[in-house]
């Protein structure tokens, strides 16, 4: 009952001292600003990162390279590791639990010709885990199949900046490239990849311009036995991120085993996901730190406020008191008031704070994505500041002796 | 239960007065020098009583009339109002008191400015806890009371001042209480305006009220039932 009729007296307090209001809650508007322009920008980065890791393969995904070992004493194992091979990845594939993808990836630079147009370009050998692991999708066509590796046939799947280089708008599918003097049928166009932060660099651009053949293709061509072919880099997908330790050590446990010797070097995205999420919240917590402090000068500015109308208001108190308000119901009311106009503060808060987000958007072309749970934080900060900073004032309400409050003037 | 008989005599004897104080003292101690407002005053008001209090200045006039209104305890010595006994209550239950038994009328008619005068007589209503509905229906009924019912939607300030203490006088009213204080309620108003509201406190006393009105108008003290007049912190007169 008092604490609706608090609410209504609060709200025509507001109305009938806009001016001072708005001046009070400065600080509350701007606070819920920044705690709203914060949460959205580092929300819509976290989402922006989830969806480039989706696009580049997931956070499932684990890079294997070669890493010459420091060491000056090897002993003959050590010494015949000619680094990661073709075996390693089936290795990796039988033995680690943990893992259901493996791609090797066999590179070498080339040179590609159609008609009259010729090109020095890297070319991939790959196998047909490549496409699930990466992310990559072929419409027009079909990528590279188990078939095509096992008879290490002469077929080639090209990036859509290829396509366009060397067949322009014409369809590449069944047309002939010759790559390093071998013709190669070119069996299906890689689906444009794109993914921006900011709006305007493709970051996945690279992968238009790759061409991959059979893994199998690439070490006949080079001369070397498939089992012993050379891998330039791997990558695997684990099964479940929570076991990513696991999934990385099993992975070390075979390549160890097989090459006698630490030349390798394993890394999980989730670990490096860790490491920036570390990064995050520290920024995160910068900004909300500022936001805080607006919050607290705020408050501050609300209270003093509060503290001075409480002095015109003294004589009201009394009469409210005379009339039969205990400590208590003064108490609650004042209290209410602050936490009302905190709150009507925080509310205009989140209006600014899109404001805010919108100009740093088209400022720096950064997305902010509005959650509804950054827009109920930003309101209970507005609402705590309120609470705490309402505190004394109401406290000196309530203790106010009615006599005394009468006789002012 | 027949072998009693002395006890149902005695009863009415012993029982309180409405209003009862005895050798009631208040010191109020203002650094080095305490200055002592009332030296033991006792008071008996019976209900349905009409009772001016009078006497110049700095007698003890306006102590008097906190420690009756329950806005202050006295130093020393004994309060019953109906029954309870007040004289060293907390200041929690002195605010139910204050909300249940007493009603105010101020010479300045502290009215709450920002709210409407249906709201401002709503006011008791509200910290004793009552419903909107109620408390409206109340309020207009006290409203009525003083003749004001037709300006519930008005702001203080839109009335002039015989009608803002008659607002007064509806606040002190609505909540039934078993003692209405007034103190100097014709202080701030010109003579006409004055006697008007000495009537309304007449016709209320008529309907059985019991009113203590705190006035230095011999005039005004000499239209009521009994005058007590108070003399440097002692009661001169208690008729």
């Amino acid at each position: 009952m008092i604490l609706i009729q608090s609410i209504i007296d609060g709200l025509r307090d507001i109305k009938d001292h806009f001016g001072r209001t708005m001046l009070q809650l400065t600080g509350i508007i701007l606070g819920a600003a920044s705690i709203v322009a914060t949460f959205s920008l580092s929300v819509a980065g976290k989402a922006a990162s989830m969806e480039y890791y989706k696009v580049s393969g997931g956070i499932q995904k684990i890079w294997i390279w070669n890493q010459p070992t420091g060491k000056v004493t090897l002993d003959a194992k050590a010494l015949a590791s000619k680094g990661l091979t073709f075996a390693d990845a089936q290795d990796i594939k039988a033995q680690c639990p943990d893992i259901d993808l493996v791609s090797p990836v066999s590179s070498q630079g080339m040179t590609i010709s159609y008609q009259k147009v010729e090109k020095p370009h890297d070319v991939m050998g790959i196998l047909p885990a490549y496409s699930p692991m990466n992310d990559v999708h072929v419409t027009n066509g079909r990528f590279i199949s188990d078939q095509d590796v096992q008879s290490a046939a002469r077929v080639v799947v090209l990036g859509s900046e290829r396509a366009e280089e060397f067949f322009s708008t014409d369809n590449p599918v069944g047309k002939t490239l010759i790559i390093g003097g071998t013709g190669y049928t070119v069996v299906g166009v890689q689906d444009e990849k794109y993914f921006s932060f900011d709006q305007k660099r493709n970051v996945m651009r690279w992968m238009n311009k790759q061409m991959y053949i059979p893994i199998t293709t690439m070490m006949t061509r080079k001369g070397e036995a498939v089992s012993q072919g050379k891998v330039s880099v791997m990558n695997a997908r684990m099964k479940d991120v929570k076991r990513h330790k696991d999934a990385t050590e099993q992975i070390e446990g075979v390549l160890q085993r097989n090459h006698g010797v630490k030349d390798f070097q394993v890394l999980s995205r989730v670990a490096n996901l860790k490491r920036n999420e570390a990064n995050n919240k520290m920024y995160d917590m910068t900004f909300m730190i500022c936001g805080v402090i607006s919050l607290i000068v705020g408050g501050i500015v609300v209270m003093n406020i509060q503290l001075a109308s409480f002095n015109e208001r003294i004589r009201e108190v009394g009469t409210r008191k005379a009339v039969g308000a205990s400590p208590a119901q003064i108490f609650f009311q004042f209290l209410a008031e602050s936490v009302l106009v905190s709150i009507f503060g925080g509310f205009l808060g989140l209006f600014v704070g899109r404001l805010f987000t919108q100009g740093i958007t088209s400022l720096i072309k950064q997305p902010a994505i509005v959650t509804p749970s950054t827009l109920i934080n930003a309101l209970i900060f507005a609402a705590g500041t309120g609470l705490v900073f309402g505190m004394y004032p109401a406290i000196r309400a309530s203790r106010l002796n009615p006599i005394e409050a009468l006789r002012t003037e | 239960m027949s072998a009693l008989p002395e006890y149902e005599y005695d009863e009415p004897e012993t029982a309180k007065a409405l209003i009862q104080l005895e050798s009631v003292t208040k010191t109020y101690d203002s650094g080095e020098n305490a200055v002592q407002a009332l030296r033991g005053v006792d008071v008996a008001i019976e209900k349905g009583e009409f009772v001016a209090v009078i006497g110049p200045s700095g007698s003890g006039k306006s102590t008097l009339m906190h420690i009756l209104g329950c806005l202050d305890t006295p130093s020393s010595g004994k309060y019953w109002l109906d029954g309870e006994d007040v004289a060293e209550m907390t200041n929690r239950s002195l605010a139910r008191v204050r909300n249940q038994k007493i009603g105010f009328v101020f010479q300045t008619f502290n009215l709450l400015p920002r709210a409407t005068i249906l709201k401002n007589v709503e006011l008791p209503l509200l910290y004793a806890g009552l419903r909107s509905g109620d408390r409206r229906e109340q309020a207009m009924e006290a409203l009525k009371r003083v003749g004001i019912d037709n300006r519930a939607k008005h702001r203080p300030n839109e009335l002039s001042g015989g009608q803002r203490q008659r607002v007064a006088i509806a606040r002190a009213l609505v909540n039934n209480p078993s003692l209405i204080l007034a103190d100097e309620p014709t202080g701030n108003l010109d003579q006409k305006t004055g006697w008007e509201i000495i009537d309304i406190f007449r016709e209320l006393a008529s309907h059985d009220e019991t009113i203590v009105l705190v006035t230095h108008d011999p005039a005004i003290a000499n239209t009521t039932q009994r005058r007590i007049k108070i003399v440097d912190g002692l009661i001169e007169t208690g008729e």
